[in-house]
């Protein structure tokens, strides 16, 4: 986490670490409990065979868990107190996927004694189909 | 979160859901923490809730009051995290549509929330984006 964290070794144009998580139906219906989202798209196999989706996927919002993981785990509790996130669904995860979350530091700038660190994420499939992409804002002490 | 659900025809732009109150235990957390296999290591040991496990929950509350058509999308998603909410803390999450547009066959729908923490301050910000089939 970012309790190591040196601003002095940031630069703009940084690969953060990747995280990769693989989705399962188990995951999902983990996350529906969680979250107390039901849609049966998600969870109901026999429904979701009958969509255009043709079967399950993964709750947008449990993808999104992963950036917001992704970027804890670079930027530490900063994240919790002062991240800004704004994604775009661009192709649903589904159980047997493995999702990996990337970014790369496109923006910094110093503001009130604090640093704004700007960057791009994107989670793609195993297929390098883009799941979500976005931009992240975090501040930190500079 | 019960709460009266409104048909999407019946939603304009500025219209306000009923405020939604909701409180995370440990063992709640604890199951969120399980499904998005959390490695973090921050929410173990402290009482800190995980901020998108609050974001979940708003977006849960908010569909509770709210009936979407079969087919629609949920597109775009920002979030401002503001401050760190506890364990046992109540949380209010309060919803607006900011935007509803129809143009043809595009029907778009984008909803602020505003989750404040016990004090009435807020934790969480942010706007949901959906696309709808045509009617």
């Amino acid at each position: 986490m970012a309790s190591g964290l040196n601003l002095d070794e940031l630069r703009v144009g940084m690969n953060l670490p990747e995280l990769k998580r693989p989705v399962t139906q188990e995951h999902i219906n983990l996350y529906a409990e969680a979250s107390q989202d039901f849609n049966p798209i998600h969870i109901d196999q026999e429904f979701a065979r009958q969509t255009q989706l043709g079967g399950t996927i993964a709750h947008g919002m449990l993808i999104l868990a992963y950036i917001a993981e992704f970027m804890t785990n670079f930027f530490g509790q900063g994240w919790l107190t002062s991240g800004k996130l704004s994604t775009r669904f661009k192709a649903p995860a589904r159980p047997g996927d493995t999702v990996t979350v990337s970014g790369k530091i496109t923006k910094m700038q110093k503001e009130d004694g604090f640093s704004l660190i700007y960057c791009e994420v994107l989670c793609q499939n195993q297929q390098g189909e883009a799941v979500i992409v976005g931009e992240t804002k975090v501040r930190v002490e500079a | 979160m019960i709460q009266p659900k409104i048909e999407y025809d019946k939603l304009t732009t500025g219209y306000e859901f009923a405020p939604a109150s909701f409180k995370l235990d440990r063992e709640m957390v604890t199951a969120y923490l399980k499904a998005t296999e959390d490695k973090t290591g921050l929410y173990k040991e402290s009482i800190i809730i995980p901020p998108m496990d609050i974001a979940a929950l708003a977006m849960a509350a908010l569909l509770t009051g709210l009936s979407l058509p079969p087919g629609t999308i949920h597109v775009s998603q920002e979030l401002e995290f503001i401050d760190i909410a506890n364990i046992g803390e109540t949380l209010t999450s309060y919803a607006r549509v900011s935007r509803k547009v129809e143009r043809g066959k595009l029907h778009m729908l984008t909803i602020g929330i505003n989750v404040l923490g016990q004090k009435k301050t807020a934790v969480i910000t942010g706007e949901f984006g959906f696309i709808l089939p045509p009617s």
